[in-house]
């Protein structure tokens, strides 16, 4: 098999075991995997598109109190692996744009799919928990431990098999659609980009400013001091 | 009977690293808990069998944010120590101490972790990217870890010095302030990312990118008001109407 896929789905099972059950560091972002994914395969630029667009929407979405938020850490490994994996297939740089719409589909997809699994993993957990008391009152104080090892090697794999799956799905299902409609593709990822980047920043927006005149008039007087900033930069 | 040791102290926050990793919904952070304070139970437990017990005891449930929870680690550790030293607090009083702090820090917790940092780090590594891809990774990474690291690490001896009492008004006012601050920097960071896409290096983007960006402004406005569709839900609706719309154009 091709070494940067496996390495590709290796990374699947490391965001997984970021994203919750060890260190939350936000190595798993989908920004940080994408950047990881560019280099592995050579086409950042590619990586970056889809990675900023994942990125901007898994802010937005927080893992607080009982809610199970959408897997965007398998969703950015997902949505830049099946880009990548498709791009590398085509002939031409043209499909770079249907590719990075494909690679965002796919990802946004996994994210949503990956819930119920999550939750499955979280009910596995709970047998274990239980088996850990039970060891515990048996006299193994040893068995916290072996429970957390359990549990990592559970989210590892669950990782690294989503990931494969996802994949695999992903560079099936959409590698005839790429190829016969690569210009289709490339002009929804024209539609879609920005009204993505503005549906994820308006969630972080409203996350921040919580109305409040201020905060809305710094984020105004920011827009303004940066736009005028790089345009005279740029000319 | 010899206090925790910056050895143990380590322990401890290195295995409050996994204190998510056993979550489930019976006992939520139950396994990762005990399993974070067994270095202080070791410890201040000598006899095997009864330090068995109250490990088994502190399996029960117990959930909050898992970056402060190393607050409530260092305090509990205290606790335990009183506690070997004098049998008080018991076992009751240990649970109601340990769920008022989970409670209080997770109130804290999610807003300044989950609602501040984490968004503002990302909007400051996207931001970065545009320019160099591997700088706004390492800005992600390091803007989030600055913080949630130093505390995760610090935490249990801050707990373990002040016990219960580390809650203190003086923190609370503290994180209040760094919420506010990082608010603050959130929202210039995103007036800048949108500057950064209108005019990327400084060249006007085209007028139908700089529409459609305005729109999904103005429909993620309108839809945060709303629990449902999500915005993961939107997002793939606006995916298929850019599909329909490049049929249709």
């Amino acid at each position: 098999m091709n070494p940067r896929l496996l390495l590709t789905i290796g990374l699947g099972g490391v965001a997984a075991l970021d994203a919750v059950p060890v260190g939350q560091t936000l190595l798993s972002q989908p920004l940080v995997t994408a950047v990881v994914l560019g280099a592995l395969w050579n086409q950042p630029a590619l990586a970056l598109s889809v990675g900023i667009v994942l990125q901007i929407l898994a802010a937005s979405t927080l893992p607080v109190g009982a809610r199970t938020p959408e897997d965007y850490a398998l969703g950015g490994v997902v949505g830049c692996g099946v880009a990548l994996v498709l791009f590398t297939s085509q002939p031409y740089n043209l499909a770079r744009d249907a590719c990075a719409f494909a690679g965002v589909v796919s990802g946004l997809v996994a994210a949503v799919a990956g819930v119920p699994f999550i939750k499955w993993q979280r009910r596995r957990n709970e047998a274990l928990s239980r088996w850990c008391e039970e060891a515990l009152r048996a006299g193994s104080e040893r068995a916290p431990g072996a429970a957390h090892v359990a549990a990592v090697v559970l989210a590892f794999a669950i990782g690294v098999a989503l990931t494969a799956i996802f994949l695999a799905a992903g560079y099936w299902l959409l590698r005839g659609t790429v190829e016969t409609q690569t210009l289709r593709l490339g002009r929804a990822w024209s539609f879609a980009h920005p009204l993505w980047m503005g549906l994820g920043l308006a969630q972080l927006l409203n996350a921040f400013v919580q109305r409040r005149l201020v905060r809305a008039a710094l984020f105004g007087a920011s827009l303004v001091a940066a736009w005028a900033f790089l345009v005279i930069e740029g000319s | 009977m010899p206090g925790l040791s910056l050895v143990d102290r380590l322990r401890m926050a290195g295995r409050s690293s996994l204190l998510q990793a056993t979550w489930n919904y019976e006992r939520q952070q139950g396994v990762g808990w005990a399993w974070s304070l067994a270095p202080a139970l070791e410890r201040f437990y000598p006899d095997r069998a009864t330090r068995l017990d109250r490990l088994a005891e502190h399996t029960a449930f117990f959930n909050t944010q898992p970056t402060l929870a190393s607050l409530a680690l260092g305090a509990a550790a205290m606790l335990e120590e009183q506690r070997a030293a004098t049998g008080q607090p018991d076992a009751a009083g240990m649970t109601r101490i340990k769920n008022a702090m989970g409670s209080s820090l997770a109130a804290i917790g999610d807003r300044l972790f989950w609602f501040t940092l984490r968004p503002l780090s990302a909007l400051i590594g996207t931001l970065l990217a545009t320019a160099s891809p591997w700088l706004g990774a390492l800005a992600l990474v390091l803007c989030y870890n600055a913080v949630h690291q130093t505390v995760r690490v610090l935490g249990i001896s801050w707990g373990y010095r002040l016990g219960p009492a580390v809650l203190s008004p003086v923190l609370r006012g503290r994180l209040e302030r760094m919420i506010h601050a990082g608010a603050l920097l959130g929202v210039a960071a995103a007036g800048a990312l949108v500057a950064a896409l209108l005019v990327p290096g400084g060249r006007p983007s085209p007028l139908e990118f700089q529409l459609l960006l305005a729109g999904g402004l103005v429909v993620g406005l309108v839809a945060t008001g709303r629990v449902r569709p999500s915005p993961t839900e939107w997002a793939l609706g606006v995916a298929a109407l850019s599909w329909a719309g490049a049929w249709l154009s």
